[in-house]
C-alpha cells in the first residue's frame, strides 16, 4: 500500500506483515483464505522466553499454540529419575494446533533453549475468530488430521526401518 | 396473591382494550361525545349565517354566528388532538405491557422450547410484529366510537334537512360496505403470499453468500441470478397485487362516496328550482354530506388496521403457545427451607423422540455429603443433574430434596435450596459484582419485584472471590482502573508511595517486563499523544478528541510540522484497520490491539471508503480531524497494523520538549507533566504504580509483575481497595471483556456465595487451569463437606478421589457407587476408566 503522504509506507515490515507470513508458512494454517489469515495474525502476540524458563508445564492447558521466530525449545518429559528430551523444536517451527481445537492437557514441559522468541495464539482468540469464518472449520480440522496421519506415517518408517513396531501403539490415525 | 392472572398467550386481543386501559377509555368517550356535537355544530351555523343573517341582512346575527362557528372548529380541532394523544397513551402503554408480559412468560419457558426456536424470531415478535396489535388496541374505542357517531349525527342532520335527500344519498354506503370486505380479503391473500416469499428470497441470498466461492469458482453468476430472477418476478407480481387492491379498496371506497354530491345536486338543485329546499339547507346538506367521507374514511381505515392486528397477534401469541413446567412462585405459602438430602428413585428420563437418556436411576445422598457423577459423554451425567437441579423434567420415578418431590416444587423453591453451575455459564452485561450477586438478587426477588435485602456482604464477596481464585482478576481489573479526578487525597498519597516504593525495589529487575515513563525515550507502549504531552492534561478534556481541536494544540503541530505527517500515519492506520477488522462482528477480542473501537468501525469504514474514491484529492476537514485523532492515539507497541515511521519518533521526541515550552509559555499550569511524584489522572492506578507501561502482554509477564504489586499494596493496606474498584468492572455483553476460566470462576463464584443446602456442579471447573481446579476442589473438600450437598459432573478422573461417593454412569444407568478406592480396588468400571486415562 503506497502512502500519498511524504512517499513512506508504515504497512511493509510491521510486526503484523512479518506475522502473516509466519503464519503462511505453517501447514496448520494452509489453505485457509488470506482474509481469515490477517485475522489470526493480527490476534497474534509475541513473547520472549528466557534461557531454561518453562514455557508451558505437564497437566497445564496454557490453550496456546507457537511458532518459533527465533531460538529453540525443549519438549521434555518430566520422569522421576529425570527429565527426558522428548524432542527439540527449532526456530520456524509450530506447536500446539491441537490446543487451538479445544482444551487439552500437555503431557509434556517446553522449555526455552536460550532465549526464544515465540508468536503465540490463544484458543479463546482463534476460535473467536473462527466464529466469523466458519467455513474455514473443515479445513482447519482437514489440516489437523492430515498433521496425524503424516505423524504416523514417519513413525511407521522409521520404526519398520528399526524393526520395532509397536502393535498396541500404532494405528492412531485410523482412530 | 389472588387468582391465578390468564397467561399472556391466552389473553385475546380484545381483553387488551379494557382491562388497565379502562380509565382512559372512559375518558376518550366523554370527550367523543363533546367532539361529536362540535363537530355538527358548525354545519346548523352555517345554515343560518346563510337563511338568517346573510338574507336578513343582519351583521350581529353574522357575527354571533361566525364567532360560534370558530369555537366549535377550534373546540372541535382541540378534543380531537387530545382525543389522539390519549390513543397513543394507550397504544404505548398496551405495547409496553404486551412485550413485558410476553418476554417474562418466554423467559419461562422450558429449556427444550428453546432447541427449536430461533433467537431472531423472538427479537422480531418483541420488537416489531407487537406494534399492529398494539396500535389497533390504541384505535379500538376511540376511532369507531368517534367515527360512527359523527357518521350518525351527519346522518341524522341530513335526515333532519331532508328525509328523501338523505335516504338517496346515504343509500351507497351499504352497497360500500359490501364490496370492500372482499377486496380486503383478496389484499389479505396477496399480503400472506408476499410474507412467505421475503422469507424464501431472505433464505435464497443468505444462500448465495455463504456459497460465494462457490459461484465465483464455477462463474455461475447467471445462474444464480437466474433462480433470484425467478423469485424477484413472483414477488413483483405478488407486490403489484397487492398493492392494486390496496388502491381498489381505497379507489372503491372514493368512487361511492362521490356518488352521494352528484345525487344530491341533481335532487337537491331541482327542489330548490322548484323551491322545495331553501338554499341555506341545500349548502348545509353538501357541507355535511362531503363531512361524511372523513369519519367514513377513517373507519375503513379502523378495519384495515383490525385486521392486521388480529392477523399478526394470533400468529405472534401462537407461536409462543407452550406452558412452564412449574410454577414459578409457591401458592399461598413461603419457599420450602430443606436440607440437602437428596433421594433419587427409578428415574427416567425419555425424550419425545423415545430415546432412554436416564433409566431407573437409584441413589441417596445424606445432607452434606459429595457425589461425583463419572462417565463416558453421552452416559447421562449430565441430564441425571438436570433432572435433580429441575433444569429437566423427569419423565418417570422419583427425586427427592429435603423430602420433597423435585417435581412438584415451585421455581423458587428449586433456587432457594440449589445452586446450579453449569459448564459453559452465561455472565450477563454488568459489573463483577452484579454478576457475583446475580444468584442472591433472584432469590431475593420477590413477586413485586421489591428491591433485594440482606445481600451478602462485602467481606463476604472478597472471600468468595479468593475462594474462586478470581480475586487476582479483579485486583487487576481495579489496577487498570483509571481513577476519577475527585478521588480520595489519601488513596492518591498511598499510590505515590506504592509507586516509590515500587521503583526502589523491583525497579530494576523488571526493567524487561516495564516501559518506564522516562522523558528522553521514545515510549512504544503509549500513544503519539502521550508521548508528545507527557503528562495529563489539566483543564482539557482528557480524550484526545477533546484536545486535538483545541486550536492551541492545533498550532503547536503545525509548529512542531507533524501535522501532515500524523494525517498520513492515520491514512494507514485507517485503510490496515479497515481492512483486517471491516468484516468482523464487534467482539472485544478483536479490538482490544486496535486503534479504532468496535463503536467507530463503521465510520472509519466509510472514511476509508471516501480516501479512496477521492485519490489526492484534498480530504475535508472533518475527515481530517477523524485521521489526526487517530493518529494520536496509535501506541506502535499496542498496535501491530502499521509501525511508527523512524522519523516521527525524532519528530515526536523533538515535540514534546517544544509542546513544555509552548505550555509554560502560552498555558502555564494547563498541563501536569510526568513526574515521580505526582499523580498522573489520565492514567490507569497500574501505569502511576509502575511509572509507566507494561510491555509485554503474556500473562506469565503480567502475573510477575502482579506478584510484586500485590506486596506493596499489602504494606500500604490497599489491596481490598483496588479489589473493590475492580468488582466495579464492566464485563461487557455476554462476559466478553472476560476469559472463559474468569466467566467459569464468577459462576462458581456466584453459586457459592448463595450457600444454598444443595449445590449442583455440571463440569463446572472444566474451562480452569490446574491450579484454579485445585484450589475449588479444596474448597469443596475443606469448607463444603458436611455442610453442602454436591453433585458434581466431572469429566477429569484426577479429582474425584475424595469425594463420598463416585457414580459411573453409562448408558444412561449408574453401573457402579461406591468409595473410590473401593471402587478401583474392585476392578470394575471405574478402574477401567482410570487406567485408561492418558
Amino acid at each position: 500500500m503506497n502512502s500519498p503522504a511524504g512517499g513512506r509506507d508504515a504497512t511493509t515490515g510491521c510486526e503484523f506483515q512479518e506475522n502473516l507470513e509466519y503464519l503462511r508458512q505453517i501447514n496448520f494454517f494452509s489453505g485457509l483464505s488470506i482474509e481469515s489469515l490477517k485475522v489470526f495474525a493480527y490476534l497474534c502476540t509475541r513473547e520472549t522466553f528466557a534461557a531454561g524458563e518453562t514455557i508451558f508445564s505437564p497437566q497445564d492447558d496454557d490453550g496456546q499454540a507457537y511458532y518459533l521466530i527465533s531460538g529453540a525449545a525443549r519438549l521434555v518429559y518430566p520422569d522421576a529419575a529425570g527429565d527426558i528430551l522428548v524432542r527439540t523444536f527449532n526456530a520456524g517451527q509450530f506447536l500446539g494446533g491441537l490446543s487451538l481445537l479445544s482444551g487439552i492437557r500437555h503431557l509434556y514441559a517446553l522449555q526455552a533453549q536460550g532465549e526464544t522468541l515465540c508468536l503465540v495464539l490463544t484458543r479463546e482468540r482463534f476460535l473467536k475468530a473462527l466464529e466469523q469464518f466458519p467455513e474455514l472449520v473443515p479445513k482447519i480440522l482437514k489440516a489437523a488430521v492430515e498433521t496425524v496421519r503424516g505423524w504416523e506415517k514417519r513413525y511407521l518408517f522409521d520404526m519398520l526401518d528399526k524393526r520395532g513396531l509397536s502393535q498396541s501403539m500404532a494405528g492412531i490415525s485410523v482412530l | 396473591m389472588g387468582a391465578t392472572p390468564t397467561p399472556v398467550i391466552r389473553r385475546s386481543l380484545f381483553s387488551w382494550i379494557w382491562g388497565a386501559n379502562t380509565r382512559l377509555q372512559i375518558l376518550v368517550l366523554l370527550l367523543i361525545s363533546v367532539t361529536v356535537f362540535a363537530r355538527v355544530l358548525p354545519l346548523e351555523m352555517q345554515k343560518r349565517i346563510v337563511n338568517e343573517a346573510i338574507r336578513l341582512q343582519q351583521i350581529d346575527l353574522l357575527i354571533t354566528y361566525c364567532l360560534t362557528y370558530l369555537a366549535a372548529v377550534i373546540s372541535a380541532s382541540g378534543l380531537k388532538y387530545l382525543v389522539t394523544v390519549l390513543q397513543v397513551t394507550i397504544s404505548q402503554r398496551t405495547l409496553a405491557r404486551m412485550r413485558q408480559d410476553l418476554y417474562g412468560h418466554i423467559i419461562s419457558l422450558p429449556l427444550g422450547f428453546f432447541r427449536s426456536t430461533q433467537p431472531g424470531l423472538v427479537v422480531s415478535s418483541l420488537v416489531s410484529e407487537l406494534a399492529l396489535p398494539a396500535n389497533f388496541v390504541g384505535m379500538a374505542v376511540a376511532v369507531p366510537v368517534i367515527n360512527l357517531l359523527t357518521l350518525l349525527a351527519f346522518a341524522g342532520y341530513l335526515f333532519w334537512l331532508h328525509p328523501l335527500l338523505a335516504i338517496l344519498s346515504l343509500a351507497i354506503y351499504p352497497l360500500a360496505l359490501f364490496l370492500i370486505p372482499l377486496l380486503q380479503r383478496r389484499v389479505n391473500q396477496a399480503n400472506a403470499e408476499r410474507v412467505d416469499l421475503s422469507r424464501r428470497m431472505s433464505d435464497k441470498i443468505q444462500e448465495s453468500i455463504a456459497g460465494i466461492h462457490e459461484i465465483h469458482g464455477n462463474g455461475a453468476y447467471r445462474i444464480e441470478n437466474r433462480k433470484f430472477g425467478d423469485l424477484v418476478s413472483l414477488m413483483y407480481r405478488v407486490r403489484l397485487r397487492w398493492d392494486l387492491y390496496r388502491a381498489a379498496v381505497k379507489v372503491t371506497n372514493n368512487f361511492f362516496t362521490s356518488l352521494g354530491p352528484f345525487v344530491v345536486f341533481l335532487l337537491g338543485g331541482y327542489l330548490t328550482i322548484q323551491g322545495q329546499l331553501e338554499l341555506g339547507a341545500l349548502v348545509a346538506f353538501l357541507s355535511a354530506q362531503e363531512k361524511l367521507y372523513d369519519p367514513w374514511k377513517e373507519l375503513v381505515e379502523f378495519y384495515q388496521a383490525y385486521q392486521d392486528g388480529v392477523v399478526t397477534y394470533d400468529k405472534t401469541m401462537r407461536y409462543f403457545d407452550a406452558e412452564p413446567e412449574h410454577a414459578l412462585e409457591p401458592e399461598g405459602r413461603e419457599p420450602y427451607r430443606l436440607d440437602g438430602r437428596v433421594e433419587v428413585q427409578d428415574l427416567a428420563f425419555v425424550t419425545g423422540d423415545g430415546i432412554h437418556l436416564l433409566d431407573g436411576v437409584n441413589f441417596t445422598l445424606e445432607p452434606g455429603e459429595h457425589m461425583a457423577l463419572v462417565g463416558f459423554s453421552g452416559s447421562g451425567k449430565s441430564t441425571l443433574a438436570l433432572c435433580i437441579g429441575q433444569l429437566y423434567s423427569y419423565t418417570d420415578g422419583r427425586v427427592r430434596l429435603g423430602g420433597v418431590e423435585v417435581s412438584r416444587m415451585s421455581k423458587r423453591d428449586i433456587i432457594c435450596n440449589s445452586g446450579f453451575i453449569s459448564q459453559a455459564p452465561y455472565i450477563f452485561d454488568g459489573t463483577i459484582e452484579e454478576n457475583l450477586l446475580y444468584a442472591c438478587a433472584a432469590r431475593q426477588e420477590n413477586d413485586g419485584g421489591a428491591p433485594p435485602e440482606g445481600l451478602p456482604t462485602l467481606d463476604d464477596q472478597i472471600e468468595v472471590l479468593q475462594q474462586t481464585g478470581l480475586f487476582l482478576d479483579t485486583l487487576r481489573f481495579g489496577l487498570n482502573t483509571i481513577l476519577q479526578r475527585d478521588a480520595r487525597s489519601a488513596l492518591v498519597d498511598q499510590l505515590i508511595r506504592v509507586r516509590s516504593n515500587f521503583q526502589q525495589q523491583y525497579g530494576k529487575a523488571l526493567a524487561d517486563y516495564v516501559e518506564f515513563f522516562n522523558k528522553d525515550h521514545y515510549l512504544f507502549y503509549s500513544s503519539v499523544l502521550e508521548n508528545m504531552l507527557f503528562g495529563a492534561p489539566v483543564r482539557f478534556d482528557t480524550e484526545t478528541a477533546g484536545l486535538a481541536v483545541q486550536p492551541f494544540f492545533i498550532r503547536f503541530l503545525q509548529k512542531a510540522a507533524l501535522e501532515e505527517p500524523l494525517i498520513a500515519l492515520g491514512r494507514d492506520l485507517t485503510h490496515q484497520t479497515v481492512n483486517i477488522l471491516g468484516n468482523l462482528a464487534p467482539d472485544a477480542v478483536f479490538f482490544e490491539q486496535s486503534p479504532i473501537s468496535a463503536d467507530e468501525l463503521e465510520a472509519y469504514k466509510a472514511l476509508s471508503r471516501r480516501i479512496r474514491k477521492e485519490g489526492s484529492q484534498p480530504l475535508a476537514p472533518a475527515d481530517r480531524q477523524m485521521l489526526l485523532d487517530l493518529a494520536l492515539r496509535f501506541a506502535p507497541g499496542r498496535h501491530k497494523m502499521v509501525s511508527l515511521p523512524p522519523e516521527m519518533e525524532h519528530q515526536v521526541l523533538e515535540g514534546r520538549a517544544l509542546f513544555r515550552d509552548l505550555t509554560e509559555r502560552e498555558n502555564p499550569g494547563a498541563f501536569a507533566f510526568y513526574e515521580a511524584a505526582r499523580y498522573i489522572h489520565s492514567q490507569t492506578i497500574l501505569n502511576n504504580i509502575i511509572f509507566g507501561k507494561t510491555k509485554r502482554s503474556g500473562s506469565k509477564a503480567q502475573d510477575k509483575i502482579l506478584q510484586h504489586i500485590v506486596r506493596l499494596l499489602i504494606q500500604e493496606d490497599l489491596l481490598e481497595t483496588i479489589v473493590q474498584i475492580g468488582m466495579q468492572f464492566q464485563v461487557g455483553s455476554k462476559g466478553d471483556k472476560l476469559s472463559g476460566g474468569q466467566r467459569q470462576k464468577l459462576a462458581v463464584g456466584r453459586a457459592l456465595l448463595k450457600s444454598t443446602p444443595l449445590l449442583i456442579m455440571d463440569e463446572a471447573t472444566s474451562a480452569l487451569d490446574n491450579a484454579s481446579q485445585a484450589r475449588i476442589q479444596n474448597l469443596l473438600e475443606t469448607r463444603l463437606k458436611g455442610k453442602t450437598t454436591v453433585i458434581a459432573v466431572v469429566h477429569r478422573l484426577d479429582i474425584v478421589k475424595n469425594y463420598d461417593k463416585v457414580a459411573v454412569m453409562k448408558a444412561g444407568r449408574i453401573i457402579e457407587m461406591g468409595r473410590y478406592d473401593d471402587l478401583v480396588a474392585g476392578k470394575g468400571a471405574l478402574y477401567e476408566l482410570t487406567s485408561g486415562r492418558a
